[in-house]
């Protein structure tokens, strides 16, 4: 009633407005949306509720920090349980704890206990309400089990029960040590991985707050799985890119067992006609049952001008209309129970047993909530890919190796918050700073040349470099001076600009300690070294190919540009295609080879640069050199290439730039998997400034880049003095 | 001698055919029915084609009409700007004599190495405090003040490729520099205002990331950002993603068709004057 009142007072000043970013824009429940966007004005006159276009998937995470990033004004955002300990820590979050007491409608006993919980701070207050969530499950294919004659597990199965199974429905008929059909397939991300280590009784953190997966039980708990997937060969991984794309070993009922998976395989899983599947709770270790939840919920960021009504925006999102809405789509579990409990949810007739996913959450489980835990989880996830999905050391040397790294990036935290704060004048100060030092700077050179005469030529030379110059300072010259600030600083975008903390050259020390910055540069080397010449060859022969006037070679020049203009997605299904799913994704020794190939199919921008520059080769220098006698062969290397090298220097400058900056295809399909063999220099600063959220190291990173980049070009332009030659100039 | 056309023209249609797959592989994919994923590809055609598919991107876009033109309209102005501002720093780089001439050439190529993820966000910063985060201004204005450091290169190096004795000539005639590279040296590098075009058209066109950033009001919207509608949160709706694709993709193919043909007779004129 407070909130009313008080929106009318304000309403009275200026409208309302209430602006929202939820992903279910996209949804199929974007109707439902609108409708509780409208009856939400209609109940609070004089508000207007914006919903903003936000985008699907990473896209939408993104743009939530930068909104943060920049202070936008946003009322209502939608957030992921695995980046909410980080927002709550970087105080990106209202705490909505007193609201909730303040409504005399709230009634918490409407929403699943263990869900709400999953959106308590450390303190036990309510930052949100839940969108959908998920429990992680087990799919299994019943018909397989039927034709098998094999009975379907109770819900109490074991570890014992699912080895059996998956052993017994295994088929590997030609023997190649790769099986036409599995046991399982178990999906290998690390939340996926929580539940086997907690079923046997181990555990993230000890009593200390230390990282403890060296501990027994969760050793045991991947070596059981390294046995499952390697040794007896009767589970299959399921790499991310293929699940999210793929029709995958469940739909093509080549496996009996799917999971850790949450209730969103549903969606797919609903279009197959030829077997019927059911869901489990996952199988009990010796610790009993666990499992984890992912969930979205919606809250309300700090830069929310109207907390208490953005407060009642959320429970009207987390209503009855709109939880009723998402409950038929398919994609997660409704967190207010009377939804989840409806027959749009649970479908009776369907022949499955939705109820699943409620009888698992009293035995359900969050991943800590501590500061940097992304980042912990993205290390000991790349440690045990290189137990579990390549197979290259032993559980016991992962569990050992991901504990070292994990306490390592847990202790430099604590320090952060201690550290003292940049003037807010210096950061704020760095856009306007950078473009009057370049004016002063350009006034005062002109000036001394003046009083020397400056000629038409340089006067005429500053006029062409004006839109450049302009642009430059403006535009580009306080981001950079700001970028290279918070290499010396710590910040999270989704902090005020003014809490960055001075760290000194800590950020560059670290480095020196940073492994997967280590792992990060091999990679980033090798494929450079790779990439750079391969392309450049592979774009002059496509050019000298296409490059003559001919039938077809108009259509030809098309064709072979046109790669490059496709999405890394489908670049990377066709390629995998063509592979036959081969150990390519998983072979250490393959993956930057298979990335160098793939980018010379997106050699064609290079080709056009080189047919552009073919026209400036003179024909009558070719006539001259074929009234010598000199042969196709002598005419290219002394007529052709010379007149080209001016356009292959520059090929082979931004071929350099381009392979040190590698991100789109791997961020695609590999996501820098696994272990790092794919985590180009790239991929890992974007990782650390958009899902660590640590915005100063990841400006540190940009900067080691810029300086090996910057060194290569230098000396790749003092090398050109010998071997380029533009025409008819004397050097 | 006589077989060496032939092999050529063969190893060209080989080429052509495996630069032509992933195409190829997207409208198949386009074309098939619900759940059949990614894989689906070029196996899935026994089971029924469905061209409804597009219609129904189209409809789950929402607003395909307006986006369409949007997107034609931010990425004339960038053509526009990459062209004018480019080549005229990338003559003053090539063509002109000034102090300083090198170094600042180097900044130029240096404003290319630093991670564009990055530098995205105190650039998000910037344009929020001029006030003009949710317009098109940062997708256009820096395209038309400060121009992409690429194409100043490409500029550069084409201009140094023509060699000094026309230019030399038009200042025997009188010409100023003005009027040199106006007249006299932007006709000879036609190729490579063909190909910054192209390029410019076909960045501008497909980018997700800057629209995505900076665009926040539905009727703002850009056709890439109208595609992220089948990305759904754990799950893409991969044969409405590759039909909207397609349709994005189309004009792509059409302008860049128009564009090597102009090339082609561009190449021809000279042959024939030589």
């Amino acid at each position: 009633m407070l909130a009313c009142a008080l929106a009318l007072a304000l309403q009275a000043a200026e409208p309302v407005v209430l602006r929202v970013m939820t992903h279910e824009r996209w949804f199929a429940g974007y109707e439902t949306l609108e409708e509780v966007a409208r009856d939400f004005e209609a109940a609070h006159p004089g508000v207007r509720v914006e919903i903003l276009s936000s985008a699907g998937g990473a896209g939408s995470r993104d743009k939530l920090k930068f909104t943060l990033a920049g202070n936008v004004p946003l009322d209502v955002a939608w957030l992921d349980v695995t980046e909410f300990s980080t927002f709550l820590a970087d105080g990106a979050l209202i705490d909505l704890q007193p609201y909730f007491d303040a409504d005399a409608a709230w009634r918490p006993e409407d929403y699943f206990s263990e869900v709400l919980e999953g959106m308590r701070g450390p303190d036990g207050h309510l930052y949100g309400l839940p969108s959908t969530f998920n429990p992680l499950v087990m799919y299994v294919n019943r018909s397989l089990l039927d034709s098998e004659g094999i009975a379907l597990p109770p819900d109490d199965w074991t570890w014992q029960d699912f080895e059996r199974i998956a052993r017994a429905v295994t088929r590997d008929e030609d023997h190649d040590g790769r099986p036409e059909r599995y046991g399982a397939s178990i999906t290998q991300w690390l939340q996926a991985l929580a539940p086997w280590i907690w079923q046997n009784g181990g555990r993230f953190l000890n009593e200390r707050g230390e990282v403890a997966l060296d501990e027994p039980e969760a050793v045991e708990a991947i070596a059981f799985l390294q046995r499952l997937l390697h040794e007896d060969r009767i589970a299959s991984d399921d790499a991310t890119f293929a699940n999210q794309m793929s029709v995958g070993l469940f739909q093509s009922g080549r496996v009996a067992f799917h999971g850790p998976a949450g209730y969103w395989e549903t969606y797919r899983f609903r279009e197959i006609a030829d077997f019927a599947w059911d869901y489990l709770p996952l199988p009990r270790g010796q610790a009993g049952a666990a499992t984890v939840v992912a969930m979205r919920f919606y809250c309300v960021p700090r830069t929310s001008r109207h907390p208490e009504l953005a407060y009642a925006f959320v429970r009207a999102l987390a209503g009855p209309k709109m939880q009723t809405a998402l409950a038929g789509v398919g994609n997660g579990v409704p967190g207010l129970i009377s939804a989840a409990r409806s027959d749009v949810f649970l479908q009776p007739g369907n022949g499955r047993r939705e109820e699943v996913f409620f009888d698992v959450l009293p035995h359900a489980r969050y991943l800590p909530t501590t500061v940097d835990w992304s980042e912990i989880q993205a290390q000991v996830g790349a440690v045990y890919d290189e137990a579990l999905l390549m197979n290259r050391v032993s559980a016991a040397e992962a569990s050992t190796r991901a504990t070292r790294l994990a306490n390592e990036t847990l202790a430099r935290r604590s320090d952060a918050a201690q550290r003292p704060r940049l003037p807010p004048a210096l950061l704020g100060g760095a856009f306007l700073a950078a473009p009057i030092a370049l004016l002063l700077a350009w006034i005062l050179t002109l000036r001394r040349r003046r009083a020397r005469g400056l000629d038409r030529e340089e006067r005429a030379a500053w006029a062409f470099l004006a839109p450049w110059a302009i642009g430059g300072a403006l535009l580009l010259a306080g981001p950079i001076l700001l970028l290279a600030l918070l290499a010396f600083a710590e910040w999270s975008p989704v902090q005020l600009l003014s809490d960055a903390r001075w760290m000194g050259a800590e950020q560059f020390a670290r480095l020196a300690r940073d492994a997967t910055f280590h792992d990060s540069l091999r990679v980033t080397f090798w494929y450079a070294a790779l990439a750079v010449p391969l392309q450049v060859i592979v774009a002059l022969g496509l050019a000298l190919l296409v490059a003559k006037p001919g039938r077809g070679t108009g259509t030809a020049r098309t064709l072979l540009y046109l790669p490059t203009i496709l999405s890394p997605v489908v670049l990377g299904a066709v390629w995998r295609w063509i592979l036959d799913d081969g150990p390519w994704l998983r072979d250490p020794h393959w993956i930057v080879p298979s990335f160098v190939l793939m980018s010379l199919w997106t050699a064609g921008s290079q080709m056009l640069v080189f047919v552009a520059g073919l026209q400036f080769v003179d024909p009558a220098l070719h006539e001259a050199a074929r009234l010598d006698g000199a042969g196709r062969w002598r005419r290219f290397l002394h007529v052709t290439l010379p007149a080209l090298t001016p356009v292959l220097l520059f090929n082979l400058v931004v071929g350099l730039i381009g392979a040190f900056q590698v991100f789109a295809q791997p961020f695609v399909m590999t996501q820098g998997g696994p272990g790092n063999e794919s985590r180009f220099l790239v991929l890992y600063l974007y990782d650390q400034a958009f899902r660590y959220l640590r915005m100063g190291y990841a400006s540190t990173l940009a900067w080691v880049l810029f300086v090996i980049v910057f060194l290569l070009t230098c000396l790749l332009l003092r090398s050109s003095r010998r071997w380029v030659h533009y025409a008819g100039a004397g050097r | 001698m006589k077989a060496a056309p032939l092999l050529q023209r063969l190893l060209l249609i080989a080429l052509a055919a495996a630069f032509t797959l992933p195409l190829l592989w997207m409208l198949a994919v386009s074309l098939q029915g619900e759940g059949a994923g990614l894989t689906g590809g070029l196996t899935s055609f026994p089971r029924g084609l469905h061209p409804e598919n597009y219609a129904e991107a189209v409809r789950q876009m929402d607003g395909f009409g307006r986006m369409l033109v949007n997107t034609v309209l931010i990425t004339a102005a960038c053509i526009a700007g990459q062209l004018l501002c480019c080549s005229l720093a990338g003559y003053a780089f090539a063509c002109l004599r000034f102090r300083g001439r090198d170094g600042l050439f180097l900044v130029v190529l240096a404003t290319m190495m630093l991670p564009p993820q990055v530098l995205a966000i105190p650039q998000f910063i910037l344009w929020r405090q001029l006030g003009l985060v949710d317009t098109w201004a940062p997708l256009i204005l820096p395209s038309v003040l400060g121009g992409a450091p690429f194409f100043i290169f490409l500029f550069r190096q084409s201009f140094l490729a023509i060699g000094p004795e026309v230019r030399e000539a038009a200042r025997l005639d009188g010409c100023g520099p003005w009027r040199t590279y106006f007249h006299v040296m932007l006709p000879l590098v036609k190729p490579v205002l063909g190909t910054v075009a192209v390029f410019t058209f076909l960045a501008t066109w497909n980018d997700f990331w800057t629209p995505l950033i900076y665009v926040t009001s539905p009727d703002q919207q850009t056709l890439t950002l109208g595609l992220a509608a089948f990305n759904q949160a754990y799950r893409v709706a991969v044969e409405l993603l590759m039909a909207g694709s397609s349709l994005v993709l189309a004009p792509c193919l059409l302008a860049y068709f128009l564009f090597q043909r102009f090339f082609l007779r561009e190449m021809r004129t000279r042959g024939a004057k030589g």
